[in-house]
This record gives structure tokens, C-alpha cells and sequence, in this order.
């Protein structure tokens, strides 16, 4: 479903990723787990189209989007919950929900009524949000954040979900809530590219795995093959 | 001096405000989404009160001038974020104040040597005697002017408010990277943002024309007026406008009674230069937090 | 001192410039030309005065049009009201300027891009109002009519003037090179590249942006007064936003950030208006700038280095005014619209000007003489060795800081003792860096409080900080881009700069300097880049430019150094290059707080270090202890798998 080749990318000055490969199948979840700094953020936004890589293709459904800007990947079918959640403070939960859906929806009129169904799936699956439906997204904590940033992409009916630290910042026990989610929307059969710095919660959920270290790709393989590996616990601990 | 006549000019002024207000709207408009605004947006007003002028003199239905002016002006707009803006913003630069101040100089050029630089009277079907309402004269045409920026205001308002896409410029104002991975565009909103905002100026000039007449100056100083509006309201403050309007239209007409017609500008001048002073994000903005 | 080429080059074709200007009317014998050659003058005095804002702070400033004018009528009125001399009445409006112009800048700082645009064009139009109806001071829209004052007793004639007004420009000239080539010039550039650095480097923005504005503002209305003496009649009508267009039409054609920008934008101002009068002059100017647009914009497109707008947008432009120039009646009519088209030109196509463009052509040249670089002073004179005893520097006391519903710091207390490395660690969002944020003076704490030796920490100000012995790096970092990589560590030296204001202008602030430059190497030095001390900032390598980060705050000689993730995007050598900085600064005494989270880098540099996750402390102790807890592998790893336990024991034999 999302095909990484050879990509290259990085910010000004600074090379981060330095040709990274790979695949996640559809139906399956990816993680991408890695010390802090290896490039695992930099990996989602040359993806996404926030940075454009400098080299390297990327496929998403068997179109190259490498080229694209954000907004037209976004319509491709590509969601990204990004790191650091950016909801958007001054508008309300639900209409940060109804953004999530801009791709698909219409511009105009009769959009909340076309949205209705994956809004219910959403609230469903977060109570909390339905709760605070007309508060304004900036008041809420950061884990009622981090699910509305989660919501906002279940919105969008992605082919692919990226999901890059979904943990940041949060209490565990919000963290052992967030995973659970990520469960769920795995049982539901979406595909997850998952960047997560809490290794053994991204194992425990990931059907495969790739560990990334200073912008390259050191290790991958099933999640039990990697528990045991000595060089995941160096890449973290140095 | 009696209290009626200070009323009606306290009234006449507010009407005037309202002028203001809504080319402050405007400003608002492409503030949210691009963080700029158009140094000569009162050269957009007055080539669209021309482009209208010209309009009417070919026999053209008022409605229909009406909504040709409009037009004209969204044109313009679109021009104006093409050509003076997308580079700068794109290379994060302020050059786009130069260039849009450029642009505008152009304009002022081109309407001066195409439409001649004398003062004309903009025609229209709307009276100009005054009602009295408790001994205060409103003019059909003042009304006109407060219903047609309560309209155009509301229209628009209700656009950002109760449409997906009008949600998409607070999205983009709010968070820019995060507005594009739910596929907005940010060129294209600022493009729209662009088009709004000459939308919105054309109809100011449109509904000012019949009053002050059209010629090559007369936005000069509405549009130093509508700075002043859009800065003390803060130039993300949605209907915080209307009210700036309002009290600063009053204030400059009594000002001028009292002082002078010459002293009219002086104080939305110096309400700007105060609001910077004390709260550059105006009255209504809300502040932000610096990042590094 | 022997002079090297490059200087020799330098003050030669400055003094060939002013001896040729003061020597034309010695040739030509024609009022009008000397007209022109007065105007020029003026208005390179004026432009000098309006680059410092505009080039140097970067700013859209358009207020000068309105000092001119203040600073006319103040000359004109000193001298139909009170009879002064011509200087006292030119002194007068210099102060004039000087006081509105500070007056101006103190709304006008926190402003930014648009918001100072419309401040100083509030001003503007509110002069002019002033101007226009105080009718019983101004005689308003009627003019008001001067006679030249003498000087010194003398009646000067045209050409007495015209040198008198090349006298001034001269010697302004001189000034100004003095100042902006110190650390005046230093600052003010550092302002416009990073706010928020320059603060927290001890500079202070409020100052130099006050005096920026200041000194520029002065230069319009002594320029003014001048100018009132020139034409000897005064309307309030001259100073409109018209003349505004076109001054800043002089120096963004002439080249931001030069003298010789703003003198050569004077001429293209003057001779303006004759190039319209002439026909053929004109449609000639409009062929060779299509020619160069068409030039520029096929190099551009060939070599892919400018984007189609940015290439075509000029010849369109040029095109339109040679194709015009040929159908409209009356240039003169037409002249702001030919003004537009070639200003629009510019900003667009050669954004640094004629100057800049020309200016990059000589460096090519004056590469050949490269400027001596300054010898660095020994580190222990620069660095003075501390001797810190191990009680606390710094005490954190129940430190909050929340960002709407989300606590980004909630409850921290900790101390940090003197002489020691103390590490900040934590998953990302852990709140670490919003920490030093807080402790730096970038964000108030929301509550708590924070103590250095036993005194309260003043919050919310980098500035204040900064003055406090506490120096910071930026993880984003934050250098002053266009400065070279001294210059940025020039800006920030701490207690350097006394030589008193008038003997800078002067040029007796030169020993300083290099004293200055020499410490600044020493830092370099220290961080190895001794070698690329010309280069500017944003062209040194990221490595680099991170080591930079350092030796610039090593420049305030600060008691307490907070490195906020030094090592990030850092390849092996540097991060181990970087290791060795941070020892060598810690053995002179420098108490460190470091942000990191390479583990490697913490354990092998820390004395002492206090892990965060969600905003709280999880864990303290040294870096052995931190290793084995559980609760940091948690923080980290999520849960410990049994194959790591058994590492962190290994690693605890």
C-alpha cells in the first residue's frame, strides 16, 4: 500500500534521513521505532509531503507521490496524525473532525450530514470527544488531543494512517488508552505506518518492524525477532 | 449648537464607519490565511468604483453593474495575490509590502491617465433626501451603504461560519502544516482569501461612489481609515470591526466639526499608532506565544 | 597600521567619489546641474538615514518622507521665527528628529512586517496633517516662504551650499561607516535575523531598535532642513507618500546595507524625472532593462536557481514599459506607473539591489586580498577560570507552565549545583525543553519560582536573563544568518563595548574592536572554527553552525551555560568533537545544564542528571543510577523486556 524507496530528505543544512526503504502492506501495522533524533519524524513528513524529499521514491497505492504537496497527497488517501498532535486550538472538537474529512466531503453544504456516519464511528470510539463536541480544541488536555488528532484522521476514510508519537507528552495510563485505540483501528482493518519511541508499546501492536538509527535503517523484522535483538536496546539506551 | 445636530453627526459618522469596517473586513480576510494584507487595497476600491462608473455609462442595469464591480474587484484581488504576493510569502520574505505598494501606484497610474484625474459623480437609483427619524436625516443612500456591508459582512461571515471551505481558512490560520495534511491548500485558500478581499473592497467602493464621487484619490484616505479600523479591532477579530468602525466614524466626525475639516484624518491616525503602542494585536485579537 | 589592498581600494574610490562630486562645479558652470548635484546630496544624507531601518532592521519603514518634512519645517520656522543662524536651525532639526524619531520607535517596537509598515505610515499621514492645518504655525497649504540663513556670518551662494550639503554628506558617511561597521551596525543586523537571540545574548533589542529608529529619523529631517534651506519655500504637499514610493524606490535600486547603495539610489532618484522628459533617453532605459531582464531570466531558468515567476515577472514588467513607453502620450503623466514597473522589476528580479549586485562582482575581485584575520587573544583571558564551590546555582521551585489544557511543565523542583553537568533528559514531549524555555526568560512560568544564588530569577524576559550570567544555545538554533561566524560571536561579548558613542562616530573605537575580535577568535578556537570565521552563518555546514550556537554564548562569560540539544542531527565525529567542547568548557568552571537525549552523550558527560516524562521529575542521580531504573527504561522503552534488564546490570558492573 505505502512503498518508501531509497528516500533521502532533511531541512536546510541538515541531512536526517540518508535512504531509508520501506513497505507496508495493506491491513498490516508498520512501525517505525527508533531513539529520539534518528529520523523517525523527518521519515513521516517526506512522506506526507510537509518536506519534499531530495531523493528516493515514494508510492502510495501504486502512485508515486513523492513530488506532491501535502494537501494533494492528503486527497490521495493519506492521513497523518502528526507528532505533537496540532489540533486546531481555536476551532471546535467537531469541527476539527469535520476538517478531517475536507478531502471527501463537500465544500459548500450538506457536509455535516454526509459526514455524520464516520462521526459517530468516532465519537464511538472516543466518548470523551462527544462530550466536548462544541468546546474549543485548544482547551482540552493533551490526551483528549492526541485522540482528537487520532479522530480527525479516522475522518479522513484513509487508505493509510501515519501515526508518529502517538504517546508524546501523555500520562501511561492515557498512553495504555491511546494503544488500545490503535488496537481497535488495526482490528478494523486500517493500515498504520506507527512512529513510536516506546518500543515495546509499538512492538506489541506492530506487525512488522523497522528500527531506524541516524537516518538509516539498521534492523527489521517481527516483533518477537526484535524483543530479543541487542541492537534495538543499544540504538535506545546508546 | 443643539444635540440633534451633534447626533446627526455622530450617526452620519458611524454610517461612514461602516465603510471602513467592511475594507478592514477585507483585511482580515487575507490576514488569516496568509499573514498579509494589500498596501493598495484603496487602488482595488477605486478602480472598481471606475470600473462600475464605466459600467453604468454604457446603459449596463445597476444590479448588473453591481455585480460586474464585484467581480471586477475579486479579479483584482486574484492579480494582486499573483503578483505581489505568492513569491514573497513563498520565500518568507516582507517583500510583499513593497510590491503590493507597488502594485497599487500602478494602479493609481493607469485609473489617473484611463479615467482622467477630475472628481466624477457615480450615478445611481437610490435617493439621497433624507427621512427624519427624531429629527436626525438618514439618507435612502446611507442606508444603503449599512445594508449592503451588513450583507456583503454576513454573507461572508456566514461562509467561514457554515461551510466546510470557509472552516478551511481558520484551519490554515491556525495551523498551517496541519491544515495541508487535511488536504487544504494553502495556495489556493490564499488565492480565495485574495479574491474575498477584493470581493469585498469593490463593494466598498460601489457603495461609497455615490457619495464622495469617484476619482483616481478617493480611497486615499479611506484606506489609511480602514488601516486604523482593522488595526485597533485586530486583524483577527472577525466582527470587532463593525463596532471600530462605528466609534471611530463618530469620533472623526465630530473631530472635524469641532477642529476642522482638515483634522478628520488625525484621529484614526493616532488611534493606530496607539493601539500599536499598547496592544499590537488590537483590541478584539487575541495574543500568541513566541516559539523557537 | 599599513593598509592592505583591499582597504587602499576602499577609501580610495571613497574619496575619489566625494573628490569628483565637489569637483564638478569647478567645471560645469550650470544652476540647474548644480540644482541636481545639491538634491543628490540631500537626499543620499536622507537615504543613509532610511537604510538603516530599511536595510538594516529589515523593517518597511514609511516614516522618513515625514521626518523630511518636520525637519524642513523645524529649519524653516527657526529661522522666519527666531531668527537662528543656519547651524543651530540644522542642529535643531536633527534633534527634532532625533526625539520624534525615538518617540516613534517605542510603539512601533514590538511591531513586525505590516504592523510597523502601518505604524510608520500612520505617522506619515498624520505629519502631513499637522503640517497642512496648523496653519497658524505653518501658514498650511499657502507654503511658507525662507530666507538662507548665513553660516558663520557668510551668505552662501548655490555652489557655497551645494558644498556645504556635500560637506555634510561626507562627514555622515564617515560616521555611519564607523558605527555600522561596530557593534552597532553588528546589532542591529543581529535584530533582524533573530529577536529573540539577540536578547537572549544580552544586546537588548529595545535599545539598538530605539536608536536605530532614532538615528535614521535624524538623518531625514537634518536632510530636511537642508532641504528647506535649498528650495527656500516649503508646502506641505512635497511630503506626501508620492516622495515616500520613490525614497524607498532609491534604496531598495541603490542596495540595502551600504553607503554607497544609498548614494548611488540618490542619483537614480534625481535624475529621475529627467530620464521622463527625455524620449529617447527613455525608450533606450527600457531596452537595456528588458535586455537585462531577458538575460537574467534565461540564466536564472537554464541553471534552475530562479523560479518561473521570479524570471519572467521582470521581462513582462520591462517589456510593458519599452512596448508602452511607445504608445503613451506623456511620459510625465505616466510617471508613477514607470516608477512601478521598475521598482516592481527590481524587487523582484535583484532583490539586493545595484549595489548588491555590484558589490558581488567586487568581492569576487577583492577576494584576491583577503581581510587579515585578527589574532585570537589566549583563551584564559577571555575565559577568566571560575571557581564554583558545589552549592546550588540555580533552585527550581514548584515550576508550572501550561499551554491552554495541556501542562507542559507541572510541578518541577529541582537545583542544580555549581560546577556540575547536569543533564535534563526525557521522552520527547517530557517538557524539557519548555524547562529551560521558562528558565531563559522565553516563556513565564504559569507558577513557581526560580532562584540564582539565593536571589530570584527575574522571569519573562531573555534579556534580564541573559543579564544574570545565564547564557543559552537554541535547539532550533537562532543565529544572526547574514553576519559572519565572528560577528556573531562579536555581538554577544559581554562587558567589551565602552568606548562612548561620540568617539565611535569618531573612529576611536577601533582598538575595541579588535580586542573584540580577537576574543571572538579565542571562542572560535575553542570550538574549531578558527578557519571559517568570514563565513556567514547561514552558509557554515548545520555541524558547524551548532558549534557557533556555542561559542557565541560562551561570549557572555556566563556562570551558568544551558546547551539545549547540542548534539541533535549531528553526525559521529561532531557529536564527539562535541563531547570534547563541552569538557573544555566545563573545566573552565562553567556550570552546564544539557538537554540531550543520546544517551551516550549523557552518561560519558554528566555529573548529575534528572529525567522528565509528561511534565514531572521520574528519576535523579547520576547517570549510572538513571540507567538501571526502572522507571526511566519505562519512560523510554514502555516496559522493560526481560533482555534489557539483564543489559542495565550488565552495564552496572
Amino acid at each position: 500500500m505505502l512503498i518508501c524507496e531509497q528516500v533521502h530528505a532533511g531541512y536546510g543544512n541538515v541531512r536526517v534521513l540518508h535512504g531509508i526503504s520501506f513497505a507496508v502492506q495493506a491491513g498490516k501495522v508498520v512501525a517505525l521505532i527508533g531513539a529520539n533524533g534518528a529520523g523517525k519524524t523527518t521519515a513521516m513528513r517526506a512522506i506526507s509531503g510537509l518536506i519534499g524529499p531530495d531523493q528516493g521514491s515514494i508510492m502510495l497505492d501504486r502512485q508515486p507521490i513523492h513530488h506532491l504537496e501535502a494537501a494533494r497527497i492528503a486527497h490521495l488517501g493519506l492521513a497523518h496524525v502528526p507528532e505533537g498532535r496540532h489540533v486546531f486550538a481555536p476551532l471546535t472538537v467537531e469541527d476539527n473532525l469535520l476538517l478531517g474529512a475536507y478531502g471527501w466531503l463537500p465544500r459548500l453544504f450538506g457536509f455535516r450530514r454526509k459526514a455524520a456516519q464516520e462521526m459517530d464511528r468516532v465519537m464511538q470510539l472516543f466518548p470523551k470527544l462527544a462530550e466536548r463536541r462544541r468546546q474549543l480544541a485548544g482547551t482540552l488536555s493533551g490526551g483528549e488531543q492526541q485522540m482528537l488528532a487520532i479522530g480527525r484522521a479516522i475522518m479522513a476514510r484513509p487508505k493509510v494512517m501515519l501515526l508518529d508519537e502517538p504517546s508524546m507528552g501523555l500520562a501511561p495510563v492515557i498512553v495504555q488508552e491511546v494503544f488500545s485505540i490503535i488496537r481497535r483501528l488495526k482490528d478494523q482493518g486500517m493500515t498504520l505506518l506507527l512512529v513510536e519511541q516506546f518500543a515495546s508499546h509499538a512492538l506489541a501492536v506492530a506487525d512488522y518492524a523497522y528500527v531506524l538509527e541516524r537516518g538509516r535503517i539498521v534492523v527489521q523484522g517481527y516483533p518477537e525477532e526484535l524483543m530479543k535483538n541487542e541492537q534495538v536496546v543499544t540504538a535506545y539506551l546508546g | 449648537m443643539n444635540r440633534t445636530m451633534i447626533l446627526q453627526m455622530i450617526v452620519s459618522g458611524a454610517l461612514m464607519g461602516q465603510v471602513y469596517a467592511l475594507i478592514a473586513y477585507g483585511f482580515q480576510l487575507t490576514y488569516a490565511t496568509s499573514k498579509s494584507i494589500n498596501f493598495g487595497q484603496g487602488e482595488l476600491v477605486m478602480l472598481s468604483a471606475f470600473f462600475s462608473l464605466t459600467l453604468i455609462n454604457w446603459g449596463i442595469a445597476y444590479p448588473l453593474v453591481v455585480v460586474g464591480g464585484l467581480l471586477f474587484g475579486a479579479v483584482l484581488g486574484l492579480f494582486v495575490e499573483r503578483a505581489g504576493v505568492r513569491l514573497a510569502l513563498e520565500q518568507k520574505s516582507e517583500g510583499w509590502i513593497l510590491l503590493t505598494i507597488i502594485l497599487g501606484l500602478f494602479g493609481f497610474s493607469t485609473a489617473e491617465n484611463i479615467w482622467g484625474r477630475d472628481d466624477r459623480p457615480f450615478p445611481t437609483p437610490i435617493s439621497s433626501d433624507p427621512i427624519h427619524i427624531f429629527g436626525i436625516g438618514i439618507t435612502p443612500l446611507e442606508v444603503s451603504v449599512i445594508l449592503g456591508v451588513f450583507a456583503v459582512m454576513g454573507l461572508i461571515e456566514g461562509f467561514k461560519r457554515y461551510t466546510l471551505l470557509g472552516k478551511a481558512f481558520a484551519a490554515l490560520a491556525a495551523d498551517r502544516d496541519a491544515a495541508g495534511l487535511m488536504g487544504i491548500s494553502a495556495t489556493r485558500t490564499i488565492m480565495l482569501s485574495y479574491a474575498l478581499s477584493g470581493f469585498v473592497s469593490a463593494m466598498a467602493g460601489i457603495l461609497i461612489a455615490p457619495i464622495t464621487t469617484v476619482g483616481p484619490t478617493m480611497a486615499s484616505t479611506l484606506i489609511l481609515k480602514a488601516f486604523s479600523v482593522a488595526v485597533v479591532a485586530g486583524l483577527d477579530s472577525g466582527f470587532g470591526v463593525v463596532i471600530t468602525g462605528l466609534v471611530l466614524g463618530a469620533i472623526e466626525s465630530l473631530t472635524s466639526f469641532f477642529l476642522g475639516s482638515g483634522w478628520r484624518e488625525a484621529p484614526g491616525l493616532l488611534l493606530l499608532i496607539l493601539a500599536l503602542a499598547v496592544r499590537p494585536t488590537g483590541l478584539f485579537g487575541k495574543t500568541t506565544i513566541r516559539k523557537v | 597600521m599599513i593598509m592592505g589592498k583591499r582597504q587602499l581600494l576602499i577609501h580610495g574610490s571613497e574619496l575619489f567619489l566625494f573628490g569628483l562630486l565637489a569637483a564638478i562645479p569647478g567645471f560645469i558652470n550650470n544652476p540647474y546641474a548644480l540644482g541636481l548635484l545639491t538634491l543628490l546630496a540631500i537626499y543620499g544624507i536622507l537615504l543613509i538615514g532610511l537604510d538603516v531601518t530599511v536595510g538594516y532592521l529589515g523593517q518597511v519603514n514609511l516614516a522618513q518622507v515625514a521626518f523630511l518634512g518636520l525637519g524642513a519645517y523645524t529649519a524653516g520656522l527657526s529661522v522666519t521665527l527666531l531668527g537662528m543662524g543656519m547651524v543651530p536651525a540644522l542642529l535643531l532639526s536633527l534633534v527634532v528628529g532625533l526625539v520624534c524619531g525615538g518617540l516613534l520607535a517605542f510603539p512601533s517596537l514590538r511591531l513586525e512586517g505590516p504592523q510597523f509598515a502601518l505604524g510608520t505610515l500612520s505617522f506619515s499621514a498624520l505629519t502631513t496633517t499637522i503640517l497642512n492645518e496648523w496653519e497658524s504655525l505653518t501658514s498650511g497649504a499657502q507654503g511658507l516662504s525662507i530666507v538662507r540663513p548665513p553660516l558663520f556670518g557668510m551668505h552662501l551662494k548655490a555652489q557655497g551650499f551645494y558644498w556645504l550639503c556635500l560637506g555634510l554628506l561626507a562627514l555622515i558617511w564617515f560616521f555611519m561607516k564607523n558605527l555600522l561597521s561596530g557593534q552597532w551596525g553588528r546589532a542591529f543586523e543581529a535584530l533582524r535575523d533573530s529577536p529573540i537571540a539577540t536578547d537572549a545574548m544580552g544586546v537588548g533589542c529595545f535599545r539598538y531598535k530605539v536608536a536605530a529608529f532614532a538615528f535614521g529619523s535624524s538623518l531625514g529631517s537634518l536632510a530636511g532642513g537642508l532641504y528647506a534651506f535649498n528650495f527656500l519655500y516649503l508646502q506641505p504637499q512635497s511630503f506626501t507618500y508620492d516622495l515616500m514610493v520613490i525614497l524607498l524606490l532609491g534604496v531598495v535600486l541603490g542596495g540595502r546595507k551600504s553607503l554607497w547603495g544609498a548614494v548611488i539610489g540618490a542619483m537614480i532618484i534625481v535624475l529621475l524625472p529627467n530620464l521622463l522628459s527625455n524620449r529617447f533617453l527613455f525608450h533606450l532605459f527600457a531596452a537595456v532593462g528588458l535586455t537585462l531582464a531577458v538575460v537574467a531570466a534565461v540564466r536564472g531558468r537554464l541553471h534552475k536557481t530562479t523560479p518561473w515567476f521570479q524570471a519572467l515577472a521582470p521581462v513582462i514588467a520591462m517589456g510593458l514599459l519599452l512596448v508602452g513607453g511607445f504608445m503613451i502620450g506623456n511620459t510625465e503623466d505616466w510617471r508613477k506607473a514607470i516608477f512601478a514597473l521598475m521598482l516592481f522589476s527590481v524587487v523582484v528580479g535583484l532583490p539586493e539591489g545595484v549595489m548588491g549586485f555590484v558589490g558581488r562582482f567586487f568581492s569576487r575581485l577583492l577576494r584576491m586580498a583577503p581581510r587579515t584575520l585578527p589574532i585570537s587573544a589566549p583563551l584564559e583571558v577571555v575565559l577568566p577560570q571560575l571557581s564554583p564551590g558545589n552549592q546550588p546555582i540555580l533552585t527550581i521551585d514548584a515550576l508550572q507552565r501550561h499551554f491552554g489544557g495541556v501542562k507542559a511543565v507541572d510541578g518541577i523542583s529541582l537545583s542544580i549545583r555549581s560546577g556540575q553537568i547536569h543533564g535534563l533528559i526525557g521522552p520527547n514531549g517530557s517538557g524539557k525543553s519548555t524547562v529551560v524555555n521558562v528558565i531563559s526568560g522565553l516563556y513565564p512560568p504559569t507558577q513557581g519560582k526560580i532562584y540564582k544564588n539565593g536571589t530570584i530569577l527575574p522571569t519573562g524576559s531573555l534579556y534580564r536573563v541573559a543579564l544574570n550570567g545565564i547564557a543559552r544555545t537554541f535547539q532550533n538554533l537562532q543565529l544572526f544568518g547574514e553576519l559572519s561566524a565572528l560577528a556573531n560571536v562579536m555581538v554577544a561579548l559581554r562587558g567589551m563595548y565602552r568606548t562612548p558613542f561620540f568617539f565611535i562616530l569618531l573612529g576611536l573605537a577601533r582598538s575595541e574592536e579588535q580586542k573584540a575580535a580577537s576574543h571572538a577568535m579565542a571562542l572560535l578556537e575553542l570550538v574549531g572554527l578558527a578557519g571559517k570565521s568570514a563565513t556567514p552563518a547561514k552558509d557554515l555546514t548545520y555541524g558547524d553552525q551548532r558549534f557557533l550556537e556555542i561559542a557565541r554564548a560562551l561570549a557572555r562569560r556566563p556562570e551558568l551555560l544551558i546547551l539545549d540539544e547540542p548534539a541533535a542531527g549531528l553526525s559521529r565525529p561532531d557529536i564527539r568533537q562535541l563531547m570534547h567542547i563541552i569538557r573544555k568548557i566545563h573545566q573552565l568552571g562553567v556550570t552546564i545544564i544539557l538537554i540531550e537525549h543520546h544517551m551516550d552523550v549523557v552518561t560519558a558527560l554528566c555529573d548529575h542528571v534528572t529525567v522528565l516524562d509528561g511534565g514531572k521529575i521520574i528519576a535523579e542521580g547520576t547517570p549510572q543510577a538513571i540507567k538501571r531504573d526502572p522507571k526511566v527504561m519505562e519512560a523510554y522503552l514502555g516496559e522493560i523486556p526481560a533482555v534489557q534488564q539483564e543489559q542495565a546490570e550488565e552495564g552496572a558492573c
